[in-house]
């Protein structure tokens, strides 16, 4: 650190951390493992659109693989939320800390999004 | 980004936003009580946020008629003056029903505010204007000149339209107001920390820009929630920088008087006053960035240059 104003740029950095989605055995929805942010939105409301399109009840998003969610993820999950209908809902299980706090500050009382720990 | 067509601070009416001068107890009581009751009178909604001692002397002189007033701390709900309006202000005014005047009295400046945060809480007083034009709302602000510095006494005048001078119970109009010439001077700009760490980043190095972020404010002594919401708030700033600010940026993040710091500085140019302190309507998509930031952060700092924009947000240790 001999020049205090030197901005390292990012050669050392990782892969690019993607999203991958599956089905969930059995039951209506799918498990994510990676992150929700500006490179793989376009995945996160694809999988948002299909659940609200498709289907009946509730459809569970597994997110305990998931590891950060940005405010717009955040915004997509509550835009799809708002257009279930007929008691329709998701059901979230294991979302990382971000995605808890922005949906309490951001859309408190959203229906249709029922967050589970366990 | 929305367009600021009209001017954010022109004609007011009917929102009413005067500043109050008081020297001691009874001069906030005399002018603080009556308002509060004369709301309660009408059947007006009233919310008092002010600092905890001074929220403490009103609901004591209100007495049972406390129970129907909304009290908040301002040292808490307001530490970081971006998230007054958002957070405080228009939570309050908006959830109340349509037409009938919301009274508050909003006490966001008090002697222990840092040097880091007065251009804040400056910048703040001056959009409260912008924020609440046309809108029926009587915005009440007391300063204590007690403890409070002349320039802060003489920024309120800038950024009131009417003021209550010490030992008077009416307001005169205040010939110094210039909202704009407020915001535009506490503009201040925010040098490059030099023992910082800086990370220089673009599209496809978000998600590595934000764990770099992360690692040097966890081994700064940032945890928990103040650590997540550290990495919410760079991950929003990194991602503007990308989508309006011209696709890159560099993140720093160092540790200052108890707090760490993180700042995202970019070439982009923001031109809504009011960014990140409008609540956004539920059905908007998107827009909502930096109000979480200033929701979540102890404080917000923004500078506005020609050739870009600097974000530098605080959190405690």
């Amino acid at each position: 650190m001999s020049n205090p104003f030197q901005v390292p740029s990012a050669e050392a950095r990782g892969p690019r951390p993607g999203l991958a989605v599956y089905p969930l055995p059995g039951r209506r929805g799918v498990r994510a493992a990676g992150e929700v942010g500006l490179t793989t939105r376009a995945i996160w409301e694809g999988v948002l659109e299909q659940a609200v399109r498709e289907g009946e009840g509730v459809y569970h998003l597994e997110l305990s693989d998931v590891t950060f969610v940005d405010v717009a993820g955040a915004g997509a999950l509550a835009a799809a939320a708002g257009r279930l209908r007929d008691g329709r809902r998701f059901v979230v299980r294991r979302p990382p800390a971000a995605l808890r706090r922005t949906l309490d500050l951001l859309w408190p009382d959203q229906e249709g999004i029922e967050v589970s720990a366990s | 980004m929305t367009a600021e067509v009209a001017d954010p601070f022109g004609p007011l009416d009917p929102f009413v936003h005067p500043a109050f001068f008081y020297r001691d107890e009874q001069e906030y009581l005399d002018v603080t009580v009556p308002f509060v009751r004369d709301g309660l009178a009408a059947g007006e909604p009233v919310a008092v946020a002010v600092p905890g001692k001074n929220l403490a002397l009103v609901r004591e002189a209100l007495g049972d008629d406390a129970a129907a007033v909304r009290l908040l701390d301002m040292r808490e709900a307001g530490r970081n003056p971006g998230r007054i309006i958002p957070g405080v202000l228009r939570a309050f005014a908006d959830a109340q029903p349509a037409g009938r005047r919301v009274r508050i009295v909003g006490e966001p400046v008090w002697a222990g505010r840092s040097a880091a945060e007065y251009p804040a809480c400056a910048q703040h007083e001056a959009l409260i204007n912008a924020a609440f034009r046309g809108s029926t709302t009587t915005i009440l602000c007391p300063y204590d000149t007690r403890d409070l510095p002349e320039h802060v006494l003489a920024d309120a005048h800038a950024t009131h339209p009417v003021v209550i001078p010490e030992g008077a119970r009416t307001a005169r109009d205040s010939a110094a107001y210039a909202p704009g010439d407020v915001v535009d001077r506490y503009n201040e700009p925010l040098d490059p920390v030099a023992h910082a760490l800086a990370f220089s980043f673009d599209a496809e190095s978000l998600s590595h820009a934000r764990h770099v972020a992360v690692g040097e404010a966890s081994r700064l002594g940032l945890t928990g929630v103040k650590r997540d919401d550290l990495a919410l708030a760079m991950a929003e700033l990194t991602t503007n920088s990308v989508v309006h600010g011209g696709g890159t940026g560099v993140l720093r993040v160092w540790s200052e008087d108890g707090h760490v710091v993180c700042e995202v500085r970019d070439a982009g140019r923001l031109a809504d006053v009011l960014v990140g302190r409008r609540p956004v309507p539920r059905d908007q998509r998107g827009g909502r960035g930096m109000l979480l930031v200033n929701l979540i952060a102890d404080l917000v700092r923004v500078h506005r240059g020609d050739s870009g924009t600097t974000v530098r947000c605080w959190f405690a240790l």
